[in-house]
């Protein structure tokens, strides 16, 4: 059983301001079936530290004394085996108060750990296989807290699902079988810049908040003196918090005993429906969660029964994370008049610890809940944009058409549906032969190279009164004991952007654009941890701007410097991806490449002595039959602008076709996607590479 | 890994001032947060961490603690100590202050710590064997080319850092150490930059390029042949210029926590964070610590506006947004002259 260190903590309540961020923790307390709460925030701004801090204010249970998993003695389904027989054998069980706990889950937790394994001591005395408890057991009807959730280890993810969903931890491994209650409060804190979450964890989670700093002056030098006072251990500062911290304490354990009363009325609970119906959330999840929720919020806040602004408040805590399906934005006119009703709500004053804020999610769910969950890269991503064209279009035309806006808002996703290898998802863990990487299991193997101590010992333990070992002897190992780590890497994919610098790009800002796609791209490839690497042709060379690297800024500022200008060596530009390909599947061959060309496709000089186009179509077949994936932006496929399109069949219908063709062309022979670069702000394009990809798990 | 060989003195590091108060600041003020070094090679990054050791005052320890306790601070013991305690007096002694060393290619076990290998497969028993995190507790952590550490160890050392404690759930073991170290990472940007959120725990960031002054290259030079022909002699030259400067650190460690940081200088750190666009908090907190510790240094008694200006630039180098294709958003050098220019 793992301990963990007592030690102080800031005081909850003098965390300044994140009232939602406080609310959604407070009610947890209250009343635990909410299903806990996803914190989700840029980094610094307190979120640690008030999951840390509610600690102090938890209340306390009833416990089974002796149990592992802290049973309820009054909760007679959800008894663990032992207080079950117990309770047979002696009609009661002895219980006593215990504060309810913040447990931790450190991300680099191994599985043995967290679902419990067998007890090596035991087996080793007495040679029988008993269960010995993780944290899954230590978590029951406690809080399990997992800071950066979004960094857990896909495995580790799965065990918490399964865990979460059914209440229950069942283990069959290394010939223990049993199952536990494991019923928890997730509490999960993360910073959306470093990876989202997959979204069925999203889901267990009952309530979701989404913190930003805040701006106001007066509160900042509040947080810097509260702050500097908890270091130096003044201790007015302690008291005054101590004192604080108790009367919220006392409070919650008020709330605990008198939401067992709160009636919910039928026409609220129909109020809760219409409000899901209208998010047009997925599943009935959301109504359970802001059922619960507002009960709490009324017990907390002493009203006999949730009022509309009670619901409201539940509502917008639990829906920022729900209502994520691609709503159409006319939706937003039939949810406006309960936007209305909402705000009426959050303007009365008593809303003692709610929060004015967080009840405008809710209502213009779609938005909101879009803005938040990539709040702080949409942001800088349009902003970038805007600069990225001033910067981009060096040769002075510096209007920004009104489709590059619109495309830089746009999320582009790479395809993550690989030929060579088939593994889904972000960020694809692969195993690995070498040593590196993350320790995730063991297995027997034939020939053991990276001897897994832990499993090994687990396996021989129960044994080793079998093989004759006494008291203070050398364990007895046999071969088959053995077990092989089984290590993965987290494989980030190797971008190779291929980009076309010819005089061609000038026209229509189309380097402009360029440079806000491979941003967008860029983007996804930092989330990713992808390497990203930049071949620029343009003349009668094609140039390696950049070796692969995981620096995004650093791939900004070379970019920045790009100029444009003089013919269009395809082929050049080609050969030279395909060789920083090449060159990196060497030195690595688990690396999953990625090449982009962006180029209108008009390839007029020769490398091998041949017709230009048709030494391009031969590099892009000889890409093709080395399997590596390609994708092909086409600079000249232009719809937006009708006009430009209509003159140039006009006067070229020829060369018009040709262009179109020659990019599409390309793409079908290296096997890749082909996409035009104006097309990519639009919302079909977008909806029509997730279905291509078939994304999501 | 400890180092302990000859270094060169700190005081004998011509130039690079920044680089240097970052470090002093830290050795201060530990909860500073750490100190990232960015530049070229040979610029006497790794020279300087090395030699900042040798100034750092003695501290006292639980004799044969595993993660360093401190004897008079009960919050942060480790559980042995806990125990030892509860039995009777905990032992004390005194160490140097170490600069314990990361490798960029440590293995995870070694790292956060592992199931000890003997005990387990003599006595079948899981005793945990402590990693570099529990070494570093109360030491510095330093990392070269932090920006090349794998990513699943950057996450460990980030947890590590934002709790003051390293949790270990694995391989059977199951145990919490006290691990706070002063987190001191060197790196070449043109390799590969940091991800964001590891850049923030870091407290300040300095950066530091080759000095292009001809005379002081020279002295570089000659001071670095010095040293080597005799780095004995050489280390006496120094004696008192280090022996003063360690004595001024070990005077600020005392003071600083009476340094008095008066509303307005709070106001305007937070000023500047906001006129920044700075993410969280932390900013401000770092500001108003580095600033005290610098008052302290400079031994007085309240933080005035020039501190907050010698520091400013440390503390929000690597945390303004470089904002992509842009043209960089607020200008930090512009935006801090003026916040500290008016006041």
């Amino acid at each position: 059983m793992s301990v963990t260190l007592d030690r102080h903590s800031f005081p909850f309540t003098a965390i300044v301001g994140q009232d939602s961020m406080k609310l959604a923790l407070i009610l947890n307390a209250i009343v635990p079936t909410i299903g806990g709460v996803l914190i989700r925030g840029e980094k610094g701004t307190g979120k640690s530290t008030a999951v840390r801090a509610l600690a102090r204010l938890l209340p306390e249970h009833d416990v089974v004394e002796g149990c592992h998993f802290g049973c309820d003695p009054a909760d007679r389904e959800a008894l663990c085996d032992d207080c079950r027989a117990k309770l047979m054998a002696a009609g009661t069980l002895p219980h006593h108060k215990r504060r309810m706990r913040v447990v931790e889950l450190p991300i680099n937790a191994s599985e043995d750990r967290v679902v419990g394994t067998i007890d090596i001591e035991a087996a080793l005395r007495t040679g029988t296989r008993r269960f010995e408890p993780g944290v899954l057991a230590e978590a029951n009807r406690n809080i399990l807290y997992v800071d950066e959730v979004n960094l857990l280890d896909d495995h580790l993810v799965d065990v918490l699902l399964d865990a979460a969903a059914m209440g229950v931890n069942v283990i069959e491994r290394e010939g223990v079988s049993f199952s536990h209650p494991s019923r928890f409060i997730l509490v999960g804190t993360m910073n959306p810049e470093e990876g989202e979450l997959r979204p069925q964890l999203l889901d267990r989670f009952g309530l979701c908040v989404d913190v930003e700093g805040i701006r106001d002056p007066d509160e900042r030098v509040l947080i810097a003196e509260r702050d500097a006072a908890f270091k130096k251990g003044d201790h007015e500062f302690a008291n005054e918090f101590a004192a604080a911290d108790s009367n919220l304490s006392r409070a919650l354990g008020e709330a605990i005993a008198r939401v067992k009363d709160v009636q919910l009325s039928a026409g609220h609970a129909r109020l809760i429906s219409s409000i899901c119906v209208e998010a047009e959330v997925l599943g009935h999840r959301a109504d359970v969660v802001i059922d619960h929720a507002a009960r709490a919020l009324a017990a907390y806040r002493r009203h006999g029964s949730p009022n509309r602004e009670d619901i409201y408040d539940a509502a917008s805590l639990a829906l920022s994370h729900r209502a994520r399906q691609p709503l159409r934005r006319d939706q937003d006119e039939t949810t406006s008049p309960e936007h209305g009703e909402e705000q009426e709500g959050t303007q009365q004053p008593e809303s003692d610890a709610g929060d004015p804020q967080a009840s405008e999610n809710e209502a213009t769910s779609d938005a909101s809940a879009e803005q938040s969950a990539s709040a702080s890269d949409t942001g800088q991503q349009s902003a970038g944009a805007d600069t990225g064209v001033t910067t981009g279009g060096a040769s002075g035309h510096e209007s920004a058409p009104d489709a590059l806006q619109t495309f830089n808002l746009k999320r582009i996703d790479l395809p993550r549906q690989r030929r060579v290898r088939k593994q889904g998802g972000k960020r694809a863990a692969s195993q690995t032969p070498d040593r590196r990487g993350r320790y995730v299991r063991a297995e027997p193997k034939e020939k053991v190279s990276d001897l897994a101590i832990d499993a090994t010992v687990r396996a021989a333990a129960p044994l080793q009164r079998e093989r004759g070992r006494r008291h203070g002897e050398r364990l007895m190992l046999e071969k088959q004991d053995l077990r092989q780590k089984v290590r993965e890497r987290k494989i980030g994919n190797l971008i190779v952007f291929v980009v076309d610098a010819s005089a061609s790009m000038d026209a229509e800002q189309r380097m402009a654009a360029t440079k806000g796609a491979i941003l967008s791209l860029l983007q996804d490839a930092y989330v990713r941890r992808d390497r990203v690497a930049v071949v620029i042709f343009k003349n009668r060379t094609a140039e390696v701007v950049m070796r692969p690297t995981s620096s995004v800024s650093l791939a900004r500022r070379r970019l920045e410097r790009l100029s444009v200008g003089g013919t269009t060596p395809l082929t050049h530009g080609l050969m030279a991806g395909y060789k920083v390909v090449k060159t990196e599947l060497l030195r690595d061959p688990t690396i999953r490449p990625l090449l982009v060309l962006i180029s209108d496709g008009r390839g007029n000089i020769s490398m091998f002595k041949e017709e230009p186009l048709v030494e391009a179509q031969k590099v892009a077949a000889l890409i093709d039959a080395e399997n590596i994936d390609a994708l092909v932006i086409d600079s000249a496929r232009d719809y937006s602008h009708l006009p430009s399109v209509q003159h140039l069949a006009r006067v070229a219908p020829m060369y018009q076709t040709y262009a179109i063709n020659a990019c599409a062309d390309l793409a079908e022979r290296m096997g890749a996607h082909y996409y035009g670069l104006y097309d990519l702000s639009r919302d079909e394009i977008a909806t029509a590479v997730e279905r291509e990809l078939g994304r999501g798990r | 890994m400890a180092i302990d060989r000859y270094s060169y003195p700190f005081t004998a590091i011509v130039g690079q001032d920044e680089m240097k108060l970052a470090l002093v600041l830290n050795a201060i003020n530990p909860t500073i947060g750490g100190v990232l070094i960015r530049g070229e090679k040979g610029t006497g990054k790794s020279t300087a961490v090395r030699a900042l050791a040798r100034l750092l005052p003695d501290q006292q320890v639980v004799e044969g603690c595993h993660f360093g306790c401190h004897p008079d601070d009960p919050e942060d013991w480790c559980l042995d100590c806990r125990e030892r305690a509860a039995a009777g007096a905990l032992p004390v002694t005194t160490r140097r202050m170490r600069v314990v060393e990361l490798p960029i290619n440590a293995s995870e076990d070694r790292v956060v710590g592992t199931i000890d290998l003997e005990a387990a497969l003599k006595e079948g028993s899981r005793r945990f064997e402590p990693g570099v995190l529990a070494e570093a507790n109360r030491n510095i952590l330093y990392v070269d080319e932090v920006n090349l550490l794998d990513d699943h160890i950057v996450d460990v050392l980030l947890d590590a850092a934002a709790m003051g404690i390293n949790t270990v759930e694995r391989e059977g073991v199951s145990v919490s150490h006290p691990s706070r170290f002063i987190l001191v990472g060197t790196m070449n940007p043109e390799e590969g930059e940091l991800r964001p959120q590891l850049l923030d725990r870091f407290g300040l960031c300095v950066d530091v390029e080759g000095i292009r002054d001809l005379d002081q290259r020279v002295a570089i030079v000659e001071k670095r042949a010095l040293w080597e022909d005799d780095p004995n002699q050489f280390s006496q030259l120094h004696a008192e210029s280090e022996q003063a400067a360690k004595s001024q650190i070990a005077e600020a460690i005392a003071t600083f926590p009476e340094v008095m940081l008066p509303r307005e200088i709070l106001r305007l750190i937070a000023q500047i964070s906001i006129a920044l666009e700075v993410d969280g908090h932390r900013s401000d907190l770092v500001c108003a610590r580095a600033a005290q510790a610098k008052a302290a240094y400079d031994r007085s008694d309240e933080v005035g506006v020039t501190h907050v200006g010698d520091v400013a630039e440390m503390v929000f180098a690597h945390r303004v947004h470089s904002v992509p294709f842009g043209k960089g958003g607020p200008n930090l050098g512009e935006v801090i002259s003026r916040m500290v220019g008016q006041a």
